[in-house]
């Protein structure tokens, strides 16, 4: 059946399709530079979705959990006895993805008689010094960024765009971390907002024309906050952070509940506190 | 596979060997480590060791740290061969976060002992020809029983809690003696002395091992050489800066006449 190049490349464009179609129901993920280190928040149901990987890299996905699973655990091993056989700083985002996960999520993709990884990934790694941070997004195709400042995942196109233009925006320079979380806390709802909007108005993807309208205008902070509210009274708001000046090699930290609420406004705190 | 969250496991699926004998060892002066001691006082467990390595009679280092740190909460001081004790230590971190990252808990108090019990055991063979042989104490902070908590082995991997303290090394039977008195018969137990207290024993405890054991290496005033102790609590392990060690030594270490 694919035996003529055209009906490969018809094959992977439905991939795309079905893949675009998998990721509607998923939660951003949001990833910034803040001046102590790096922040990564995301909302997620059940399963986590922001992980430790090394000393100083942290792990934000999207898609299916058994899939995320798989490369999380690829990672894990190349990282750490990278670390071992090598040395620790020998340990980078940048060689994981580019010679570890992303040929293996590419090949998984254009083979079209297996099944293809359904996840989107972000990569955050802290560097010895603030200009070296990096963050690293592979999707669905293999294809990877490497960013600095902040990064997203969202189920679409437009929606990681509106995000991404919110963020260079809205964000300011030096960051302390209370305002990156309240801002990263306003991006996801920016990113979720888009995709609820997407759904609604092009059921099977309606390209660029549909939502054009709406990119302009910006939901205000209490919109966004009132978004927010309503998603995690069923779900759980994830936080964590790659600090510079974390005692030890390891940099990971998962922020808890009620540290979240200590760092975040007095109205907004009942967010957290859900 | 990695699904169990064993990094040694991964290690030698890739062909890693640890703890293979070299026959042609036993002939050669190895260099080994030496004095090391851990003793429960009032805030957790201290943990030091002295700073000389030596192959034969010839010293090797002066600066050797001998307590190394593999965790936040844990630490492994090593008498033996350098060489097989810092790659332990090396297997037992990358172990102990392996563990953390994939399996998305800590490894238990009991995991961690079991995971040096198991090292031991596969170098037995290097320890037995003469080339590895490592007898290490392990400190660290148990959570689940909200105890400092100190335990020492054989070249075999067996495991023993010392109760009350625990000393390895050549310059050892020195001191085993001095910390029985001091604990028995002292003013005050070891397991009631303050911080302060518990570093000034330390420093005579090594003092006295260097005194008797030509391996142990004493503190060197003029080179401002200080041994390595270290203190585990519930915060974590922390190191007692010289800057700190150099007066106690002064005032309660050396004898003025």
């Amino acid at each position: 059946m694919y035996e003529e190049p055209y009906r490969w490349v018809e094959a992977v464009g439905n991939r795309r399709t079905y893949l675009d179609e998998q990721f509607r129901q998923g939660s951003p993920v949001v990833a910034l530079g803040y001046d102590g280190g790096l922040l990564l928040t995301t909302v997620s149901k059940g399963t986590s979705k922001l992980y430790e990987i090394y000393d100083r890299i942290a792990l934000g996905g999207m898609g299916h959990p058994a899939d995320l699973e798989k490369l999380r655990f690829t990672l894990l091993e190349m990282a750490h006895t990278e670390g071992f056989n090598r040395s620790p700083s020998d340990v980078t985002g940048s060689r994981l993805v580019k010679y570890g996960i992303a040929p293996v999520i590419k090949q998984a993709f254009e083979e079209v008689y297996k099944a293809p990884f359904i996840v989107r990934i972000l990569l955050a790694e802290l560097g010895q010094k603030p200009e070296k941070d990096t963050l690293l997004t592979i999707n669905y195709d293999g294809t990877f960024e490497e960013l600095k400042e902040y990064a997203v995942l969202a189920a679409t196109k437009q929606a990681q765009a509106r995000m991404q233009e919110y963020l260079k925006a809205q964000k300011p320079s030096p960051c302390a971390l209370e305002q990156g979380l309240l801002l990263a806390l306003r991006t996801w709802a920016i990113g979720s907002l888009a995709h609820q909007q997407d759904s609604a108005e092009s059921p099977v993807d309606g390209g660029p024309e549909a939502s054009r309208e709406t990119v302009a205008s910006i939901p205000d902070q209490a919109a966004l906050l009132a978004h927010l509210r309503e998603v995690l009274a069923d779900k759980m708001l994830e936080c964590a952070v790659l600090e510079r000046q974390q005692v030890g090699s390891s940099k990971y930290r998962a922020l808890k509940p009620a540290e979240l609420a200590r760092l975040l406004p007095g109205d907004v705190q009942a967010v957290v506190n859900r | 596979m990695g699904m169990q969250g064993d990094f040694f496991q991964l290690l030698k699926e890739q062909g890693y060997q640890f703890g293979q004998p070299t026959a042609a060892g036993s002939g050669v002066d190895l260099p080994s480590a030496t004095t090391i001691l851990a003793f429960k006082y009032r805030d957790g467990v201290l943990v030091a060791g002295d700073r000389r390595a030596t192959a034969g009679n010839m010293v090797m280092y002066d600066r050797t740290d001998k307590v190394l740190e593999i965790d936040r909460h844990s630490v492994l001081a090593i008498a033996g061969v350098p060489a097989t004790a810092y790659e332990m230590v090396r297997i037992l971190e990358h172990s102990f976060k392996y563990y953390r990252r994939t399996q998305l808990q800590e490894l238990s108090f009991e995991g961690k002992l079991r995971a040096v019990s198991k090292l031991l055991k596969e170098n037995v063979a290097a320890a037995l020809a003469g080339t590895g042989a490592v007898v290490p104490v392990f400190a660290g902070y148990d959570f689940e029983q909200g105890a400092a908590k100190i335990f020492f082995y054989d070249i075999l991997g067996a495991e023993f809690e010392g109760v009350e303290y625990a000393v390895s090394g050549s310059g050892s039977p020195t001191i085993r003696g001095i910390l029985h008195y001091v604990n028995t018969w002292g003013e005050r137990p070891l397991a009631v002395m303050t911080e302060e207290e518990a570093t000034i024993q330390a420093l005579r405890l090594l003092t006295s091992a260097a005194e008797f054991d030509s391996a142990t290496g004493g503190v060197n005033r003029e080179s401002n050489l200080y041994p390595i102790i270290k203190l585990i609590t519930q915060e974590g392990v922390r190191v007692v800066p010289d800057d700190r060690l150099k007066p106690l030594f002064e005032s309660k270490v050396v004898r003025h006449a």
